[in-house]
């Protein structure tokens, strides 16, 4: 109910043909640059970039066969930029997952012999994934609950304090991550800041350290901001006079949560939700430093298989499974988003 | 009349700033008299060794320090010898590795022999890892060595036991729970098979690999922690362990220094290389085979033979080592009481003299495999 009957106006208010100043003045820049286009067919506005690809046949064919619209052209460096840092080494990583075992013949040899080692059932590295991934879901859902009255005090009852306490949750992202860690095995160890605290009153601290439970300690606190910022922003998104209107109707606090606070605010809650599960499927600190590998996630293992093995195919290969495992579950529940209207385009 | 549109304008700042990143590349590969690149071990990377070398020469130099031999060795195999100009690794990558696959070249043996006469006896020349398998080139200069087997804290278990236990220290069922491993996997494939009672330095049967792994499922399952140094002198430090499989001088050097000399780097009295119960290391820096070597490298070389900079190697900030120096007097001399001390020269002959030198596993890849498969089922 409440998402379609708030976005209604909202949406429909945007889907007002493009009267706006700034489309305008682009238009105007467009159609200034390409006097071809005076006497060419009128183009509607909202066609954009695809306009443009038909201005050559406008042009009666003169000029040139195929040219970038100034918005490509300006994107060509951000474009080339990803092309080579982002698209290339991924490429390389695939290439190295199908050449040969322990070789560096990446683009010179063929081989599917990588993947049939670590679906080989003699294999124990689906233990490592399993890890990562329960762990991953685990840290998700941890943080969905702890973040959660935190992100609504930051929306709607921290006032003019919300802008320091956020800060106050940002700032320890200035701080290394191993070296946070590393503050908390200190805090955790024998002896350490817990332990010798509660000794002094007769007491003893609890063994938690070089557990599964350390690591998952160390991941909740390390992903904290990445839930809780886009989380909070959700929550701001949800209409106070809604809330209001709805208590006025008589609806009582959990129905107003569940049926306006909870559904309007999803969308903020599934971003912090993505972004802290493959942040934390890719975390390895946390189960080293705190964990002192008491479990091997699958990070460990691509890291073992490029550092001692010096099996870069075989890394590789397990870099590709993991970054096809999560890129099908990130999309699966971006499929469920409305990145446009959580980003207010419409 | 010409003109310049916006179009060409954007065109040419476009090109600038594709160029741009390429535009040092070439001056930079025509001279490299004022560059230098180093891949080792940690220490040579370090300020102090590196920044009076620096202002000396008035050079760039670069130093990437990663912790073990087979990825610095992959990265020059990988095509980076066109990067490197000296990699610094243990001692049998040199004669054994990287000089039969053209990966480093020799040295002026006249002008580097005459170093080694100043080292203490052991490296006298012609040292054997220094030198190439036909006995004929000398393929790069030792500095840094040290035993490398266990460490101790010594008021939970004497050395006096360490010693005579040895790596059955690790088959004792009360100690589970009491040690840490260091996360140094090369080096844990050596110390399984010492406490299976095997010699890894040879090829290994059926039998032995199934004693092997069934040796890193136990170590690995009553193992309280793995960690890196810091972690474990850390652990062993706040007593959270008594002793840690994997460690010598090179990590335990720091904590001693710092006020725990109950902290000791253990080697055994006996064990299954020939009967030596330990394992050493030696250091070999080699001049890369680049084909466009800068002339700093061997000039770096002849640098760190200096006693002073010797002495700052041994006592590089992160870890500190006995160097192969210490024969020259000048050397010597600059080690404090407690620097010795930090470094266990007390015992550093006859622990040395108990190890053997570290050596490639033939069987390696597969011994890996069953013990990061023993870390992940352990328990």
């Amino acid at each position: 109910m409440s998402g379609a009957a708030t976005g209604a106006p909202i949406d429909g208010a945007r889907a007002i043909p493009p009267l706006g100043k700034g489309r305008v003045d682009g238009e105007a820049g467009r159609v200034g640059s390409g006097a071809g286009l005076r006497s060419g067919p009128k183009i509607p506005p909202d066609l954009g970039l695809a306009a443009e690809a038909t201005l050559p046949a406008a042009r009666g064919g003169k000029g040139t066969a195929f040219r970038l619209s100034r918005g490509a052209l300006c994107s060509l460096p951000v474009g080339l930029t990803l092309l080579l840092g982002f698209v290339a080494p991924l490429a390389t990583v695939a290439a190295y997952a199908f050449a040969t075992p322990k070789s560096f013949d990446v683009f010179r040899s063929f081989t599917l012999a990588n993947f049939a080692a670590i679906f080989d059932p003699a294999n124990t590295v689906w233990q490592s994934f399993a890890w990562s991934l329960g762990l991953a879901v685990l840290t998700v859902v941890a943080l969905a609950v702890v973040a959660y009255p935190i992100a609504w005090g930051l929306a709607r009852s921290f006032g003019r304090w919300s802008g320091f306490i956020s800060v106050l949750f940002v700032f320890p992202l200035f701080v290394s991550e191993n070296v946070r860690l590393y503050g908390w095995t200190l805090f955790f160890l024998k002896n350490g800041v817990l332990d010798g605290t509660l000794k002094l009153v007769g007491g003893a601290g609890p063994e938690v350290l070089y557990t599964p439970g350390a690591i998952l300690f160390g991941m909740v606190y390390v992903y904290l901001p990445f839930m809780l910022l886009p989380m909070t922003l959700g929550l701001a998104m949800v209409p106070k006079d809604l809330v209001e209107a709805a208590r006025d109707l008589g609806a009582s606090r959990l129905l107003i949560w569940r049926e306006i606070e909870l559904p309007l605010a999803t969308p903020g809650i599934l971003i912090g939700m993505l972004l802290t599960f493959v942040l934390a499927v890719g975390a390895v600190a946390e189960s080293k430093v705190l964990g002192g590998q008491s479990v091997i996630v699958i990070t460990h293992d691509i890291e073992i298989a490029f550092t001692y093995a010096q099996n870069w195919p075989l890394g590789s290969a397990l870099a590709l499974l993991l970054t096809l495992i999560v890129g099908a579950l990130s999309l699966a529940a971006l499929a469920k988003l409305d990145l446009d209207r959580i980003l207010g385009r419409r | 009349m010409t003109t310049v549109t916006k179009r060409d304008a954007l065109k040419l700042l476009g090109g600038a700033a594709l160029a741009a990143p390429f535009a040092g590349a070439l001056p930079a590969f025509a001279a490299r008299e004022s560059e230098l690149n180093i891949l080792c071990w940690e220490g040579y990377n370090s300020a102090q060794v590196l920044d009076p070398f620096r202002a000396a020469k008035s050079a760039t130099v670069k130093a990437e320090s990663l912790t073990n031999d087979p990825t610095m060795i992959n990265r020059l195999r990988a095509g980076e010898t066109k990067v490197w100009d000296l990699i610094n690794v243990n001692n049998p990558w040199a004669r054994k590795a990287m000089y039969p696959e053209g990966l480093i070249k020799p040295l002026p043996k006249a002008e580097f022999e005459p170093f080694f006469d100043k080292m203490l006896p052991q490296f006298k020349a012609p040292y054997r890892w220094a030198m190439s398998d036909d006995g004929k080139d000398l393929l790069g200069m030792a500095q840094r060595f040290g035993p490398y087997s266990f460490v101790v804290n010594t008021d939970k278990v004497s050395r006096k036991t360490a010693e005579e236990q040895g790596w059955d220290l690790f088959n004792d069922p009360s100690l589970k729970g009491k040690y840490g491993i260091l996360e140094s996997d090369d080096w844990n494939v050596f110390n399984i098979f010492m406490i299976a009672g095997i010699n890894p330095f040879k090829v290994h049967d059926a039998a032995e690999m199934t004693a092997f792994g069934e040796t890193a499922k136990k170590v690995f399952g009553g193992a309280k922690l793995v960690g890196d140094i810091a972690a474990m002198n850390q652990a062993l430090v706040s007593g959270e362990i008594d002793l840690h499989m994997t460690g010598g001088t090179y990590s335990v050097s720091p904590a001693r220094a710092d006020g725990h000399p109950e902290l000791r780097a253990v080697t055994p009295l006996k064990g299954p290389i020939d009967g030596k119960g330990g394992i050493s290391w030696i250091e070999i820096t080699s001049t890369v085979n680049n084909p466009n070597l800068s002339p700093l490298a061997t000039e770096f070389l002849k640098y760190v033979q200096d006693p002073k900079v010797a002495h700052t190697v041994a006592f590089a900030e992160g870890t500190f080592n006995p160097v192969a120096q210490m024969g020259n007097k000048a050397c010597f001399d600059l080690f404090t009481k407690e620097e010795l001390d930090a470094i266990q020269w007390d015992s550093l002959e006859e622990e040395m003299s108990r190890s053997a030198e570290y050596d490639i596993v033939p069987d390696y890849d597969k011994a890996l495999e069953i013990m990061t498969s023993a870390k992940r089922t352990k328990g």
